[in-house]
């Protein structure tokens, strides 16, 4: 970074920027970030390694994500590597082109210390929703009975199918492991507020929460045992959540955990209680609803230009661009409206927030610069690899056969508690594929699809546990 | 094709050379021009006969070929000079059994090139960086270091690569190799000195790649990909051969070094799908002929085979520039932990070597020097002492061979020999055979209620079963030491060090 700075100086000396009209004291943007989630982030980094003259803010209503391990530049001269940067200014000091400004804050419902206290005097909790973040939830947990109410008739419905949630439903009673393993990939982690916010430690917890979310987060509840306890309610929602009062009120009988004696339960004092669509009704210390994301479009729904696609995000073209010039959209606000690549879709995930980021920023400097670009090799093949109940999972391409209607086979390989391993196959050529465990497949699978090879002759012999096909195709 | 053998049959076609080599005879297969030969010791013996057993009685895995087979199949490629070899760690793979060495002769206008005999995996290869550090200084901090290692290097899949590079600089890489690296401050001057082809491929032609592999490799440059592709951080073990040691820099049991084993990720996989596209249009034209689909080949001459030969040679530039990287930011790891620089720590290169790739190389056949272009696919180049090549330290002691075994496993330095210029156009073997995966006990079990779940009408779901057992073979793979001790027996490379790992960096 000490060459770019030396160039920025060099340049403010022989080329000011040209007096504007409105021009203020302050730097005049030449981009602007709206976002401190991991899209924002990734796209000011981005920015400010294509065009380091660049003055580039970034306004953000909730504490900035951060890239924990944060590498930046590696050049002939090498900079440090950042290891431990927890204040709003690492990302100035890394970026010196980049400007953070904390918009407004309003008050919060809840965060980290609130939700710690609730969990540390829980005896039961009801989660509510089916995606990454309440399977992370349910399994984290623990001291705690957990009734986990989902929509779907399996668990985990968005990552993985039916299958899949069976193999990993024993697990969700079993123990959880304590695992010292080294992390193989960034690790984000949250700004802490800087004096710059308005008022201190009460910020917006709306903003992304990455892959690390829950480090540091405690989630032991009252009981001793260590163990899950959970119940999963299939295909239900919330009816309404009520009061002890309120409860008393209907004359209703709670529901037994599994496990409970119907004297023990009459006998609970519960501070809340939720009765599900299914005719339930359970009581609890709390409800954590993690439903899903919703794309924070509010500011820029007053301006009528915007193309808003029906599941509520900003649409943007294959560069990124909204409907409206010079706005670009990455990550969970925008919902992706080109032709995709046929082993690619959208889904909300950190690791395609990132993708997008960095893309996104890529275009805002072609076009500026005039010049054409191919998008990024990560929009041909959907890939996203994360952890579940301890287990790694991988998933590629049209993984649960998305959009292929009836026109396609399956491959199939399981074996309890070690893997599971799905291939989804058209006219024998591998569309999409779920892997669950150390199945050391997900490079020769993406291999696989991306090359289009025909693998008919192979038949299900492909998945054989006998033959090392990784090898095979090396 | 002819009709399934009896396994007696079968047997007439070979025939026992000596104490650890194999002749399969004109024959076996239909159109040999040359015989085949493999290496082994009594337990690779075993696996390879159990391996064609299986197939004669048609129990074996339909589409997939026994190495004896394949071995022979390579024998009727059209311009093959001398023999096919299977080296000990030969086993099943794409097109020609991994392991599986042939050359061509060059001024044969009929003589073919098959990406098949290269590997998807385009240089996919090894090489070694020591310390001056021993197993005491680094034990304590192990944990530490391979963190620092995860930190610097990306692994897994979708991961991005950490050296900036736009689509220009991938270009001047994919022509420059290791100059570019060098050029772009990655690497040092020794480094290319101990590089096969000195890290640069001449020949290559960017404008001969594809936009999809360039694509491909754009954002993998630097990255560790996953499967067997690891960074392993070693202690010497054993020293065979004290000479050749200490022309490497290694004088002690307990010094520490590392292995990085790497290819060219997507944009290698990328450049054979699209030559053999190419390739098999083009073979009808050509009238060329072979035994196996997989196979498909070009004559040299034509301008797929030329397209190939230069995309090949920008895919083993890519491969070295990734390699350079990834030794590049192993040194940083190495130099944050310890707190002090890379220089320092004596963190050479002592070699790299390739084991998927195609050479244009000097060698003497029936008395006379004839340019062939030789495919390595699983298998090393290991050149003798004397032998213009290799750099100057290792001028009396050979070039080094590097070995990995299966990641976790021991691996191996060896030098090369004499016997192997003679026997094997300069080849020995390249590390484990996983003709069997190693996973195969225990896999496959208790998948009914998960069949039951994941049915839905009209889908058709096929469950991989395992059709048969394999009996009394205690392990079922070939397993480096046997593998590198054959070699060793057979006299076409020699034992140096052996090294044991105490971390792996792996996605």
């Amino acid at each position: 970074m000490a060459a770019s700075r030396e160039v920025c100086e060099k340049v403010e000396d022989i080329a000011p920027l040209p007096p504007r009209s409105d021009q203020r004291r302050d730097r005049t943007a030449g981009f602007v970030i709206v976002g401190g989630g991991i899209a924002g982030v990734t796209c000011a980094e981005q920015l400010s390694a294509l065009s380091p003259d660049d003055p580039v803010t970034l306004l953000s209503a909730s504490p900035l994500i951060k890239s924990v391990t944060n590498f930046r530049q590696v050049g002939r001269a090498l900079e440090e590597f950042d290891v431990e940067e927890k204040t709003t200014g690492a990302l100035q000091k890394a970026c010196p082109n980049v400007r953070v400004v904390h918009t407004q804050v309003r008050a919060a419902d809840t965060d980290k210390h609130h939700f710690q206290q609730k969990m540390a005097n829980a005896r039961r909790v009801v989660i509510v929703g089916n995606g990454g973040i309440a399977l992370e939830l349910v399994y984290e947990i623990e001291g705690c009975e957990v009734i986990w109410a989902i929509k779907d008739d399996s668990i985990g419905n968005t990552f993985f199918d039916r299958g899949a949630a069976e193999f990993f439903l024993p697990h969700l009673t079993a123990g959880k492991c304590e695992e010292n393993k080294p992390l193989k990939r960034l690790k984000y982690t949250v700004t802490e507020s800087s004096s710059d916010s308005p008022k201190k430690g009460d910020t917006a917890m709306g903003g992304a929460l990455g892959p690390d979310w829950k480090d540091g987060w405690r989630m032991k509840g009252k009981h001793d045992q260590a163990a899950h306890r959970v119940q999963v309610e299939y295909q239900c929602e919330v009816q309404e959540v009520l009061t002890r009062e309120e409860f008393t009120r209907t004359g209703q009988t709670a529901e037994c955990f599994p496990g409970t004696s119907r004297a023990e339960e009459q006998n609970d004092d519960w501070p809340v209680y939720v009765l599900l669509t299914n005719k339930r009704l359970y009581g609890c210390d709390f409800v954590v609803s993690a439903t899903g994301v919703v794309p924070s479009t509010g500011p820029f729904l007053h301006n009528d230009q915007f193309s808003v696609a029906p599941d509520g995000g900003l649409r943007v073209d294959d560069h990124m661009h909204t409907s409206v010039p010079d706005v670009y959209a990455a990550g969970d606000v925008c919902t992706a409206s080109w032709e995709p690549a046929p082993q690619w879709f959208q889904m909300r995930l950190w690791s395609q927030a990132r993708q997008m980021g960095s893309y996104a920023a890529k275009c805002m400097v072609a076009d500026r610069d005039g010049e054409d670009i191919d998008m990024d090799f990560c929009f041909e093949l959907f890939a996203h690899v994360t952890k579940f109940f301890n287990y790694k999972i991988v998933l590629l391409g049209r993984y649960n056969a998305q959009g292929l209607g009836k026109d396609y086979e399956l491959l199939l390989r399981c074996t309890k508690g070690l893997e599971y391993v799905k291939v989804v196959l058209q006219a024998g050529r591998m569309q999409g594929a779920v892997l669950i465990g150390d199945t050391d497949l997900e490079e020769t699978f993406e291999n696989l699809i991306v090359n289009g090879m025909d693998l008919s002759p192979y038949g299900e012999d492909l998945l054989d546990p006998n033959i090392d096909i990784e090898d095979y195709f090396d | 094709m002819p009709e399934n053998r009896s396994y007696n049959d079968e047997l007439n076609f070979l025939d026992k050379i000596d104490a650890h080599t194999w002749r399969i005879k004109k024959g076996f297969v239909p159109n040999m021009k040359v015989d085949g030969f493999f290496y082994v010791n009594d337990l690779l013996e075993k696996l390879m006969f159990d391996e064609l057993r299986q197939h004669s009685r048609a129990a074996g895995f339909g589409g997939f070929l026994p190495a004896m087979k394949q071995i022979a199949n390579v024998a009727a490629l059209p311009g093959i000079v001398k023999k096919s070899v299977g080296l000990p760690d030969v086993h099943a793979g794409y097109g020609f059994a991994i392991g599986n060495l042939a050359a061509f002769d060059m001024s044969n206008p009929e003589a073919v090139v098959s990406p098949g005999g290269v590997g998807f995996d385009i240089n996919c290869g090894v090489r070694l960086l020591r310390t001056n550090l021993d197993e005491r200084d680094v034990q304590p901090v192990k944990d530490e270091l391979a963190q620092a290692m995860f930190d610097h290097i990306p692994v897994g899949v979708g991961s991005k690569g950490v050296i900036p590079m736009g689509a220009r600089d991938l270009e001047e890489a994919l022509e420059m190799g290791v100059d570019w690296s060098l050029r772009e401050g990655y690497a040092w001057a020794e480094d290319k000195e101990h590089c096969e082809e000195y890290g640069r491929m001449l020949n290559a032609d960017q404008s001969a790649v594809g936009s999809k592999a360039k694509k491909r490799g754009l954002p993998q440059l630097g990255t560790l990909g996953a499967g067997n592709h690891y960074a392993e951080i070693q202690v010497v073990d054993e020293i065979f051969d004290d000479y050749a040691s200490r022309r490497m820099g290694i004088d002690h049991k307990g010094q520490v070094v590392v292995m990085i084993h790497s290819g060219s990720r997507g944009f290698g996989h990328q450049v054979a799908t699209d030559a053999l596209v190419a390739m098999e249009k083009a073979m009808k034209r050509d009238k060329v002929l072979t035994n196996d689909r997989q196979l498909a080949c070009a004559r040299i001459s034509s301008p797929e085979g030329q397209e190939y030969l230069k995309g090949m040679a920008c895919a083993a530039n890519f491969a070295w520039v990734n390699r350079s990287s990834m030794t590049f930011l192993s040194r940083q790891a190495f130099a944050k932990v310890f707190n002090t620089t890379p220089d320092d720590l004596d963190m050479q290169l002592i070699y790299d070597v390739s084991h998927n790739i195609a050479k244009m190389e000097e060698h003497i056949v029936d008395g006379k020097q004839t340019t062939l272009l030789v495919h390595r696919k699983g298998s090393t180049r290991a050149f003798p002492p004397h032998h213009p090549l290799i750099p100057v330290d290792y001028q009396l002691s050979g070039q080094p061979v590097l070995i990995g075994g299966t990641m976790g496993t021991c691996s191996y330095v060896l030098t090369g020999t004499e016997k192997g210029m003679e026997q094997t156009f300069g080849t020995t073997c390249h590390g484990a055979g996983r003709a069997w995966s190693r996973a195969k006990s225990r896999r496959n079990l208790d998948y009914q209620e998960v069949l039951d779940r994941l049915a839905e009408k009209g889908i058709s779901i096929r469950v991989a079963s395992p059709k048969l057992v394999m009996e009394e073979a205690p392990e079922s793979y070939k397993n480096v030491t046997d593998v590198v001790n054959t070699c060793h027996a057979v006299g076409i490379s020699k034992k140096a060090i052996k090294l044991r790992p105490i971390a792996v960096i792996k996605g």
